[in-house]
């Protein structure tokens, strides 16, 4: 079998995700044998501009200049593979469209904000089409991996579409709200196998929401464990502002 | 054989008893789990033990009928090759409450209706139980006494009962005697014992009433005429789908089946993993029709499949009383409350009592 | 700690070999298939089978061949998931796993001697195929037969071929329409259930067999109802999503009823109160 040739981008993002992978260690190693890995910034200096079998984007799209970039990638590109949250769902780079794009710029760079143009934040699918998306911040390297051998046998992979919850409870973790802690499990895709839980730690809704999350009943265990709204709204669109602009779209 | 079905464990040997058992064979036993709560754990030594506990996250299904349990391990380079599939081996369960060992009893006969769960009847096999008496109830949740859970009718090995400065422990089966000589911590039990014994199941009797205003033997039929009831209406304003109440309890058993495949493109598994009726893709077909599309179709279906549809099937409740579906409901639907509103909005029938 | 070996799984797969394939559409393929060994499927019509890729996933899907074809047998698959998709860019001589036939298919001793009715939707038609096969090689044990198939536009009309085949039969009735036509359609437009009322039928000796996509039957079955036939000689067949095809793992289950062993053939009569089914 040839070995597709592969490519790893990033845009607006704290290549954390790059790290991720980079960090796999001997899985690396099993890795680079099925793909011909021809760009990758942060294990290896070669460019590649080229057609493409796999684009894997880390990172959202902020500016124009991302813009056309992604544009051109996905035009010489077989198979998009989007990964991370900045890419999947705007992550934590979506908090800027709560503002104002000009306060934003003055806020960032003050007097040269001419020079760096702005745009609303948006995931990879909200500007080019995506074949594969391997959700979390950062990704969740089982999950990465189960997406690539998709995309190598050429089959679709779906994203679990239920609360984190379920995976969570197999786990036997306590629920945090026993603890009263607020987590976003309940309203959280799973996919990730309770990952942060498992580690003490708590859902953060990093790998986006359910496809019909019940706003309503979350917001009466909300209040029955006495979180305030403006709390979780702000919890919830830290990853999940650019949510909206799925809505407004479809 | 000898006839003796009554042993007594002194509490000051129970700590041997223990060490001891774990060394027959690896043993689960309740142990707490955060602050709140307790999960079966593998032990060895009596400290690490929590007695006594509430139910705890999941029920011992979990060593019948695992989260995730390979099926196959297949190899593409052979061919179409796929392997047989090593397990856990024997083990012993201590501590199960009468809640569970009817969680179990009903997961039985499930995996036994043909075609047979080999997976399934032949872990079993290898499953020793150890129950454990209930003298109170464990908190406010459990409804064991309408669904008659809250006394021992069989599904154990050996059978404790805490009597203050001792256990009676009941000998159910050849497996329970073996483990009576192997551990050699027990003596046989006197009349004045078996008198607390039958002592304790009097006041218990007492303390354990029907937590639900209704005869449990028109529960099935209070189910068939509440199909379209507003109770279901009232979990769907409630219900976040989060599956929480489906993942912990006893008698739950859907599953997905999944492939995993090595980075070597050729070599994995088939496993199975526990699925849940709640989620919004479960009754999904590929044509993109949901047949259970609201919560409350998949609240409704979710009692139904406790109270009613294997009722039909097996003759026997699916709910055990355990309460965990109500201690792990986010939304704060309650089992109880439930029930209490089937019955109120049940109309004029022998339920209205 | 000591293992326990399962060697006698219910999840083993039979090795099964594509012999030819047909692209019917651009999303359907027909697969003719033999088991390893030559030995025969032994299903019944109406039954299914779950399809198996390691490394993918399995996939219940119904037999479109008849019993009376021994050494092999077919399956009509739609590209819609995972398996489906994978099974597609397969080709004669390739390997899949089997497993199965799992389900009641189509009560036949109860239709022998008496009169067929059958409307196919669609995909519905595979595993009428089975059936309606069977018929034919059965021709004189049954009474009249009659078929009514729907389809979205003339592109998708499976098993085009063997249509013609029937429609030159003189022992089958057969009529064909599509839900929106180009001009070089000469057949009817329309909606299945339009078909119905012209069909001359003695409704106490005739079954309804009816299969389709789900939206369809609610508007079939109103019609047969209309033409007399008796709610328990209405015979449909469900599609559901499986796992397990053994009544384990819930995901076909219809209230009280698993789908992948209590049907997926049903009797109208027996599941018409349930708002699951349809």
């Amino acid at each position: 079998m040839k070995r597709p040739k592969t490519a790893f981008f990033d845009f607006a993002c704290c290549e954390g995700c790059q790290l991720q992978v980079a960090n796999m260690g001997d899985t690396l190693l099993e890795v680079m044998g099925l793909i011909d890995l021809v760009e990758f910034r942060e294990v290896m200096s070669e460019k590649w501009d080229g057609d493409l079998d796999i684009a894997v984007i880390e990172g959202s799209i902020t500016d124009l200049h991302a813009t056309e970039r992604i544009k051109a990638i996905r035009k010489r590109s077989k198979v998009l593979i989007a990964y991370g949250s900045c890419a999947t769902i705007g992550g934590v780079n979506g908090m800027k469209n709560s503002f104002d794009l000009d306060e934003v710029g003055d806020c960032v760079y003050g007097e040269g904000r001419w020079f760096f143009p702005t745009e609303q934040t948006r995931a990879i699918h909200q500007v080019v089409p995506v074949e594969y998306a391997v959700n979390g911040c950062p990704v969740y390297i089982p999950e990465f991996l189960s997406v690539l051998t998709a995309a190598l046998q050429g089959i679709p992979y779906a994203v679990p579409d239920y609360a984190v919850c379920i995976e969570c409870r197999m786990n036997e973790n306590e629920c945090l709200y026993d603890r009263g802690i607020t987590c976003l499990g309940p309203v959280t895709r799973a996919g990730c196998n309770s990952w942060c839980v498992n580690n003490g730690n708590l859902c953060y809704g990093c790998r986006g929401m359910v496809s019909s999350p019940y706003v309503k009943g979350m917001k009466q265990v909300l209040e029955k464990h006495h979180v305030p709204i403006d709390f979780v709204v702000n919890k919830m669109d830290m990853y999940n502002k650019c949510r909206e602009l799925d809505r407004n779209g479809r | 054989m000898h006839d003796i079905q009554y042993y007594l464990l002194k509490k000051r040997a129970f700590s041997g008893f223990i060490s001891r058992l774990a060394k027959v064979q690896p043993l689960a036993a309740p142990v707490r789990r955060g602050e709140k709560n307790y999960a079966f754990e593998l032990v060895t030594s009596a400290n690490e033990i929590s007695l006594p506990y509430i139910p705890t996250i999941l029920p011992p299904k979990k060593y019948f009928f695992p989260q995730r349990e390979v099926l196959l391990e297949f190899d593409t380079r052979r061919g179409l090759h796929a392997g047989p599939v090593g397990v856990a081996g024997p083990m012993t369960i201590f501590g199960v409450h009468t809640c569970d060992l009817a969680g179990i009893q009903c997961l039985n006969m499930v995996f036994s209706v043909r075609p047979r769960d080999h997976n399934y009847l032949i872990r079993k096999r290898k499953i020793t139980i150890i129950g454990l008496e209930c003298n109170d109830y464990c908190d406010e949740h459990a409804n064991c006494a309408l669904v008659n859970a809250s006394l021992p009718s069989g599904g154990y090995d050996l059978f404790f009962t805490d009597l203050g400065d001792y256990f009676i422990v009941h000998v159910n089966t050849q497996a329970g005697d073996d483990i009576i000589d192997a551990v050699k911590q027990f003596q046989p039990a006197k009349e004045a014992n078996l008198q607390d014994l039958a002592a304790l199941r009097e006041r218990k009797r007492v303390v354990f009433r029907n937590e639900v205003a209704l005869d449990q033997r028109f529960l099935p039929a209070l189910f068939d005429i509440s199909f379209d009831g507003p109770v279901w209406k009232d979990l769907d304003e409630r219900c976040l789908a989060c599956g929480n109440c489906t993942q912990v309890c006893p008698t739950c058993y859907c599953f997905d089946i999944r492939d995993e495949l090595n980075l070597d493109m050729a070599t994995g598994v088939r496993y199975r993993v526990w699925d849940s009726c709640q989620t919004e893709p479960f009754a999904k077909v590929a044509g993109g029709e949901n047949f259970r599309k609201s919560r409350l179709a998949r609240q409704r279906h979710r009692y139904y499949r406790k109270f009613s549809y294997p009722f039909a099937k097996f003759f026997r409740f699916f709910c055990t009383g355990c309460g965990r579906c109500s201690r792990a409901c986010m939304a704060g639907i309650k089992l109880k409350e439930t029930l209490t509103s089937l019955i109120s909005q049940g109309g004029e029938g022998p339920w209205k009592r | 700690m000591e293992k326990i070996v399962i060697s006698e799984s219910n999840y083993q797969i039979r090795k099964a070999r594509i012999v030819r394939t047909k692209k019917l559409t651009p999303l359907e393929t027909l697969f003719e298939i033999v088991l390893d060994g030559d030995r025969s499927l032994d299903h019944e019509p109406g039954q299914f089978i779950m399809v198996s890729l390691f490394g993918i996933g399995e996939a219940p899907i119904s037999v479109a061949s008849s019993p009376t074809m021994r050494d092999s047998f077919e399956i009509c698959v739609r590209a819609v998931g995972r398996v489906t998709k994978a099974l597609h860019a397969l080709d004669a001589g390739d390997e899949i796993g089997i497993r199965g036939p799992y389900g009641k298919g189509f009560p036949i001793r109860i239709f022998e001697g008496n009169d067929l009715l059958i409307v196919a939707g669609g995909l519905g038609i595979a595993p009428l195929r089975s059936l309606i096969q069977y018929v034919l090689d059965n021709r004189r044990d049954f009474g009249k037969a009659h078929l009514l198939l729907g389809c979205k536009t003339p592109q998708d009309i499976l098993f085009a071929d063997e249509l013609d085949q029937w429609r030159r039969r003189m022992d089958v009735q057969s009529e064909y329409i599509v839900d929106r036509a180009e001009q070089d359609w000469t057949g009817p437009v329309g909606l299945i259930t339009t078909l119905i009322p012209g069909v001359h039928l003695e409704p106490e000796r005739t079954f309804g067999v009816v299969v389709g996509p789900p939206v369809m039957y609610k508007f079939v079955i109103k019609e047969l109802l209309a033409k007399n036939i008796p709610e328990h000689q209405i015979i449909l067949s469900f599609e559901r999503h499986m796992k397990c095809g053994m009544g384990k793992c819930g995901r076909c289950q219809i209230q009280n009823i698993y789908t992948c062993q209590d049907g997926p053939v049903f009797r109208y009569s027996a599941v018409k109160h349930m708002s699951e089914a349809f």
